[in-house]
């Protein structure tokens, strides 16, 4: 009659284990937001109130807790970034998109930069770093699709890869860290090169 | 007294001043030593950027020893920052405007076909640099150095249109055509989604001129 207490005891040694490895998670991506740095095994446990066998037991390597980390970042990211105003008028789309990529480009440029520069030759990095760009495609294509939808499709790639350019993580980077915008200067400055790289929508 | 040192002295050198012809010999030798290191550098960063090559890779490269490198550079930062200073007096010579007086339709090919062409030589000395200058002043430094280098060249090629804008419009203008035209921007456009130079060049010159205000009558 002993089954119930040991399978018991068996969930709450995983929701345990789970909550480790969720720690372990958090400890690096505090860890990188703060030093802009690939924490060291040491580090991570330390701030995790763990120990490094700890780690290396819910993850064969650093390089397996990076991937998972990036998962856990991309998917918090997603969340945060949630389309909105997709079908107003163009002024609140403008708004609404570059408001929002500012605040992932604000939240995640530490990890997005770790990730570029220790993606190597990481084949499960790499991927990662296609499906976020792709995504940043996407999102510009949907926000903007009534005014897009006005031009050839040679002419819209071309403006697609201005605006992926203009929103990318090291262009916020630059305006906020070598030119000294405030996010309010800089969220203007994007909007107003958006306004301009945007062909008007057809009157419906 | 070593061959080189003997050609160098005039013919009709009686009494010639033999210590410091030697040591302008050897000084010479250093020196050609020393860009033979940077070279070597730069060839392998060209190879393998991000990564940082080491010293011993660098040395046999350049066909010297480790101890080599070492005479010359203190360290390994040392010799970055001698590379990144060689790459930018090179970009700054292979780049130099051209089509200045010239229609807005001349000066945008020109300067995206510059830009893009510096883009494709020093991306990788350029990731290298920023990977790498997290803890060198000198290197940030070099990283303003170019950056305000690529604003004044952007300034510089639009002037008849930036000329009509109030200063803050103008400077808005200006950081959107560098963001716009950063050495990743290209190497997205290049390496990610796969456009040749001339794609690349054709996207950068559309956007750029959509930025710009109308070309005042009368202005190249």
């Amino acid at each position: 009659m002993s089954m119930p207490t040991e399978t018991h005891s068996l969930d709450g040694r995983r929701m345990r284990s789970e909550r480790t490895r969720q720690r372990i998670v958090e400890a690096y991506l505090s860890l990188l937001g703060e030093t802009g740095q690939m924490p060291t095994a040491n580090q991570i446990a330390e701030r995790a109130g763990c120990s490094v066998r700890s780690i290396f037991e819910r993850f064969t390597d650093l390089h397996a807790l990076r991937v998972v980390v990036t998962d856990s970042a991309f998917a918090e990211a997603n969340a945060q970034a949630v389309l909105r105003d997709v079908d107003a008028d163009r002024p609140t789309r403008l708004q609404s998109q570059v408001r929002t990529r500012a605040q992932t480009c604000e939240r995640w440029l530490p990890m997005w930069r770790a990730l570029n520069a220790n993606q190597g030759e990481s084949e499960e990095l790499k991927t990662r770093i296609r499906q976020a760009r792709d995504m940043i495609v996407r999102r510009l294509e949907l926000m903007y699709r009534p005014e897009l939808a006005a031009l050839a499709e040679d002419e819209r790639r071309k403006v697609l890869l201005a605006l992926e350019a203009i929103t990318d993580f090291e262009s916020w980077a630059r305006m906020r860290e070598h030119f000294g915008l405030s996010v309010e200067d800089a969220i203007n400055l994007w909007i107003r090169t958006i306004d301009g790289l945007l062909p008007q929508a057809p009157v419906s | 007294m070593t061959a080189s040192t003997v050609t160098d002295l005039p013919p009709d050198s009686a009494s010639p001043p033999a210590k410091p012809e030697r040591i302008d010999g050897r000084h010479l030798r250093s020196e050609r030593t020393k860009r033979l290191i940077i070279e070597a550098y730069m060839a392998l960063v060209r190879e393998s950027s991000p990564r940082v090559p080491t010293a011993a890779e660098i040395a046999e490269r350049a066909g010297y020893s480790v101890r080599s490198i070492f005479e010359r550079f203190p360290d390994l930062q040392a010799l970055r920052l001698a590379a990144t200073d060689q790459a930018i007096a090179d970009a700054r010579a292979t780049n130099a405007p051209r089509d200045l007086p010239a229609d807005r339709a001349t000066r945008l090919r020109a300067q995206v076909e510059i830009r893009g062409r510096g883009c494709d030589q020093w991306l990788p000395m350029w990731r290298v640099l920023n990977s790498n200058s997290a803890d060198s002043a000198e290197l940030q430094e070099r990283i303003r150095m170019t950056r305000s280098l690529i604003l004044r060249r952007i300034e510089l090629v639009f002037k008849p249109e930036l000329s009509t804008l109030p200063d803050a419009e103008r400077s808005r203008t200006v950081l959107a055509i560098e963001a716009l035209t950063d050495f990743e921007s290209w190497a997205r456009m290049r390496e990610f989604f796969g456009l040749s130079f001339d794609e690349a060049c054709a996207a950068w010159v559309r956007a750029i001129d959509s930025l710009l205000p109308p070309t005042p009558a009368g202005a190249s």
